[in-house]
């Protein structure tokens, strides 16, 4: 008798523990990182009777997760990565935004400025036109300027985000701290304490989205996490700090993460183990898409504000004066030391520079003893050894023609791992500025005129004159003599003679060029009968009329255009390429982005189908379990008629 | 279909089903967002080649703009600069017809003076159409640099003030100034290869004159042509005998004498390759002489050979002869020269037709460069419309679709049967 009010009440109890939990399970079938509960029912062991066991009914044994450690584990990653690459998209699309193609670019003002000489050349005198010229060069330092600012916007604004995140890391590990000193003391009961387990999770999955961590659990049911690989930042009920500072070189653009350790020290977290979340994204994003960004932005700056300075101080302006620089451009900064240095050595760039030859790049110089080393080109990692000073940057020995255009100077005494960094662009956008703005100090006109002798009897016509960089004056003035049909010397002011000389072929309407200028004659040389004089031309020191009315130098500044600058591509075509690039860069994380984003919900999906709420599912079980209630107390009231029976039966 | 069951969790189906519900809207909001900027590419993410190429095209397209502008430019230089030779070359023709007129035998000094006078009015005016600057200011024959007045009047005449040389023609461009130089200072004097002159001691009582003169032999005639020569008339006996010497007096060889004159019979120089034609009755110990002309670029120290030069010599001398023969000797040569200088000026004329032509083509050239610039930009960056409409239309659908499905889906719940 009281074996059936056992059995039922227990019943009760068990279908009832078991509806909770299904209610417990609905209740929480959108809250994050839960994961649903089974009672696992048993049944009690029998009573022993000479007719066999008699079943003493139902026991909850206990209340488990639907839990895979290993889908857990890889949703996590997942996350991390997909959330890191989410991050640098978003950052990048902004980063893209400062490029901006079509009229409104950076590109169309620095044609629109070369092409302004187009008016000046054919209008010397037009002051108008000067003006024009003059007012598009200002307007590309504006856009350049503008261009830098929004950089150094987006820079901070990174900046602000990598601490602020670390901010929520480091709360994110002080929970999972207080969590793990929770569980080890919950678990000691012999239950799983599955809501704090899950509560757990889910921090261990919000700190994965900022920093991917590895997870290793221990026996006390604590769970430690570990960054970039081996670092600890919580360690059972114990949690480090993460920091975030600038970089070796102190380098306000680069940022670096290192793990405040219980003992008060810093461990530097190498940036390329960091793995997925967002912080790493970040890292990666001030240190690697931005810094190509500010190289392409700073070489763009600094090789057309060169060129277009080189070409125009050979000019004269208006005054007949030698034109000065045409854009303010700052000196290279002096590089980095890491702050781990012990020598005394210092770098410094050389501020002769080739232009043309620039690659936009920084550079990590690395001393192996008091005058040797490495070089390193950051943005493709090329190396190169070098040995003494100075250092002409070259990472293509075998190639003559081309190396990195600068060249480097190494003074005091370097200690052997000693490092620097060099950033040749650093501040060059920024600080761009025109130099004069007045339209008669615009130097297009040529400072040499060629005259052609009036007593020449043959028909020789000067006509095209220009000048290019590498020009000395011809003091006193370079005579071009005509000694036969098709030859020529030259005398007077020539400093140096080109080969092949003395006699030159002269061939009409092919270039003659002497000490940087280039004077293109037609016609033929009068025959010549001595001791008639033979046929001249004199190329001499341009006079203020000539000047005046002259804007050969325009021409040149205007064929500037077509000048292979970077690497290799034409002046006019660099900001083409540099939108190019940096569009290949956010086309290449957007792809990543989506990759990483359907790995993440796919994994998710099947996290999900272990430990996710199916209401349907719950709905069958409580019906299921209703009804097992049900007749759980239909076999009390049973039990209770029985003994009901039994009494009115003795009663009677 | 799916062939293995697999458990859902109800949150995640939501979630899932409300991503794609986004990533279908953010789809179609991108194509709407290509659709009303007309562009495929909107940013350089979009397709980076093509961003580049378009940015490419964009910067061609910008200096063909401008090249067309400097052309314009240049073209109404050039095209003033052929009017204003049209109108030297019709005050040159008017010029000719006044010395044609001057040579008339029956007018005396005083018909002369106004001629002369009317000559100097062109002359005034030929200088002025030299000196004439475009638009800007430039002058118009300065060659390749110049005062805003390259032409300069001085005590000695008109002197080119320029650098002398002709500028080039860039690839897309004409220059816009012609040089002055060659246009009006090389004017070779005489017949373009020699001059005949009286000699300035003749007697005043010879009527002798000249032709021109002219080239029979060329072969001959360029071994000697920078030499000078004259010709010596000697009149003895009654009746008179008139014969005549050539000396070359570069080489101070005699090269015939005692030649028969005969009036308006050829006199050819033996291995000169020269004849000229002399009339009149010569004096004794009149003298003709033969120098050869400045040519080339050779025309300083003496502004001679030059459009001026002949201009006023002619009208120096139509003002200051008296005598019939020296007249017409002036007459005659002052034709040639006009000739001469009309052939120069009609040759700068022609070039600046050329290179206005060059212009034209040029200009052709860019504008379908300019249309092929535009076609390539259009195609790396603009949208297909049609397409783009096509796929606007075929997300809608899809989304629709989504919408209602999910929201289908949503409805069914085994808690909608309980009760």
């Amino acid at each position: 008798m009281s074996g059936v009010l056992n059995v039922a009440s227990r019943a009760l109890v068990a279908n009832q523990v078991v509806l909770s939990t299904a209610g417990h399970n609905i209740a929480n079938v959108a809250t994050p990182g839960y994961s649903r509960q089974n009672v696992a029912l048993e049944s009690a062991a029998g009573q022993y009777t000479g007719s066999g066991y008699i079943g003493k009914g139902v026991n909850v044994s206990t209340i488990e997760r639907s839990y895979s450690d290993f889908l857990t584990r890889q949703a996590n990653a997942a996350t991390a990565v997909s959330s890191g690459d989410n991050n640098r998209i978003t950052k990048l699309n902004q980063l893209q935004d400062i490029f901006q193609g079509g009229e409104s670019g950076l590109g169309a003002s620095v044609n629109a400025m070369l092409n302004a000489f187009s008016d000046v050349a054919t209008a010397p005198t037009d002051l108008t036109a000067r003006s024009v010229a003059l007012t598009n060069a200002d307007e590309v330092t504006r856009r350049l300027r503008q261009s830098a600012d929004r950089l150094t916007e987006l820079q901070y604004s990174v900046k602000t985000e990598i601490g602020d995140k670390v901010t929520k890391v480091n709360s994110l590990a002080q929970q999972m701290a207080s969590l793990n000193d929770e569980i080890s003391r919950s678990m000691s009961g012999g239950q799983p304490p599955n809501d704090l387990l899950d509560t757990r999770d889910r921090v261990l999955r919000e700190i994965n989205q900022y920093v991917q961590v590895s997870a290793v659990p221990s026996n006390d049911g604590t769970l430690s996490l570990f960054v970039a690989g081996s670092q600890a930042l919580v360690l059972g009920a114990s949690a480090m700090k993460l920091v975030a500072s600038n970089d070796d070189f102190n380098d306000p653009s680069r940022s670096k993460l290192s793990v405040l350790k219980t003992d008060g020290t810093l461990a530097t977290l190498n940036t390329a183990m960091l793995g997925g979340g967002e912080l790493p994204s970040l890292l990666k994003f001030q240190n690697e898409d931005m810094a190509e960004a500010a190289n392409l932005l700073g070489r763009l700056a600094l090789t057309t504000a060169t060129v277009m300075n080189e070409q125009h101080r050979l000019g004269r302006d208006l005054d007949n004066n030698p034109g000065g620089d045409l854009f303010n451009v700052q000196g290279f900064s002096t590089p980095l030391a890491a702050s781990t240095n012990t020598g005394t050595g210092t770098i410094t760039i050389d501020p002769n520079f080739s232009p043309t030859l620039l690659k936009a790049s920084e550079y990590e110089v690395t001393f192996t003893n008091g005058s040797d080393g490495v070089i390193t080109r950051l943005a493709d990692g090329a190396t190169m050894a070098f040995s003494g000073t100075p250092v002409t940057l070259d990472f293509d020995p075998a190639n003559p023609d081309v190396d990195d255009g600068l060249t480097i100077d190494i003074g005091g005494g370097p200690a052997a791992g000693d490092r620097f960094v060099i950033k040749p662009f650093s501040g060059v956008a920024d600080n761009i500025t025109t130099v004069f703005s007045s339209p008669r100090e615009l130097a297009v006109g040529n400072p040499i005129e060629p005259v052609v002798t009036s007593t020449n009897l043959g028909s020789l016509t000067a006509s095209k004159l220009s000048v290019a960089p590498g020009f000395v004056m011809p003091t006193p003035p370079v005579v071009i003599t005509f000694t036969g049909p098709n030859t020529y010397t030259l005398s007077g002011g020539v400093t140096n003679m080109p080969a092949g000389g003395p006699n030159y072929t002269y061939t009409p309407g092919s270039p003659i060029t002497v000490d940087g200028w280039s004077l293109t004659v037609k016609g033929t040389p009068g025959t010549v009968t001595p001791p008639t004089p033979e046929d001249t031309i004199v190329v001499q020191e341009a006079t203020a009329t000539y000047v005046s009315r002259n804007a050969g130098n325009a021409d040149s500044l205007m064929a500037l255009r077509d000048m292979a600058a970077f690497d290799g591509a034409a002046l006019s075509d660099g900001y083409a390429n540099l939108m190019g690039q940096t569009g290949i860069r956010v086309q290449s994380a957007k792809f990543a982005a989506e990759v990483s984003s359907a790995i993440a919900t796919n994994i998710e999906k099947d996290r999900a189908s272990v430990s996710g709420v199916n209401l349907d599912e719950e709905a069958a079980k409580l019906m299921q379990f209703q009804q097992a209630y049900q007749a759980s107390a239909k076999l009390l009231q049973v039990a209770q008629s029985m003994f009901d029976q039994l009494i009115r039966g003795l009663s009677s | 279909m799916a062939t293995s069951f697999m458990r859902l969790g109800s949150a995640n189906t939501y979630d899932n089903s409300l991503r794609n519900l986004a990533s279908r809207q953010s789809s179609l909001s991108g194509l709407q967002e290509q659709m009303t900027a007309g562009k495929r590419v909107v940013r350089a993410s979009d397709d980076p080649t093509s961003a580049a190429q378009a940015e490419r095209a964009m910067t061609r397209l910008d200096r063909v703009k401008t090249e067309q502008r400097a052309l314009e430019v240049q073209k109404n230089s050039l095209a003033m600069a052929e009017s204003t030779l049209g109108d030297a070359l019709s005050a040159m023709q008017r010029f000719r017809e006044l010395t044609v007129t001057a040579g008339n035998a029956a007018y005396g000094s005083h018909e002369r003076e106004q001629i002369v006078n009317e000559m100097k009015t062109l002359r005034d005016q030929i200088l002025s159409y030299a000196n004439r600057t475009d638009t800007n200011g430039m002058p118009l024959f300065g060659g390749l640099g110049s005062s805003s007045a390259p032409f300069l009047d001085g005590v000695d005449g008109v002197t080119f003030q320029g650098l002398a040389g002709q500028p080039t023609s860039g690839d897309n461009a004409i220059p816009f100034v012609l040089d002055g130089e060659s246009t009006w200072m090389s004017v070779p004097t005489g017949n373009g290869q020699f001059t005949v002159d009286l000699g300035a001691g003749n007697a005043s009582t010879s009527t002798l004159y000249t032709s021109a003169g002219r080239v029979d032999n060329t072969t001959d005639y360029a071994a000697v042509q920078y030499n000078s020569l004259s010709i010596t008339f000697s009149v003895t006996g009654t009746p008179p005998v008139t014969t005549y010497d050539v000396m070359d007096t570069t080489s101070g060889a005699a090269v015939v004498t005692a030649q028969p004159y005969k009036a308006g019979q050829a006199i050819s120089i033996p291995g000169y390759g020269m004849s000229i034609i002399a009339n009149g009755v010569p004096a004794d110990t009149d003298v003709i002489n033969i120098t050869p002309s400045p040519r080339g670029a050779q025309t300083s120290p003496t502004p001679d050979g030059t459009v001026f030069g002949i201009v006023d010599r002619l009208i120096s001398e139509l003002s200051t002869t008296q005598a019939k023969n020296q007249v017409t000797q002036s007459v005659t040569r002052g034709l040639a020269e006009i000739d001469t200088a009309m052939d120069r000026l009609q040759r700068s004329r022609g070039f600046a037709g050329t290179l206005l032509n060059k212009a034209d083509s040029i200009s052709d050239l860019q504008g379908a460069r300019e249309v092929q610039l535009e076609a390539d930009r259009s195609r790396a960056e603009d949208l297909d419309m049609i397409q783009a409409i096509a796929d606007f239309q075929n997300q809608q659908t899809g989304y629709d679709a989504a919408l209602k499905s999910y929201a289908q889906i949503q409805k069914l719940s085994l808690f909608n049967y309980l009760g």
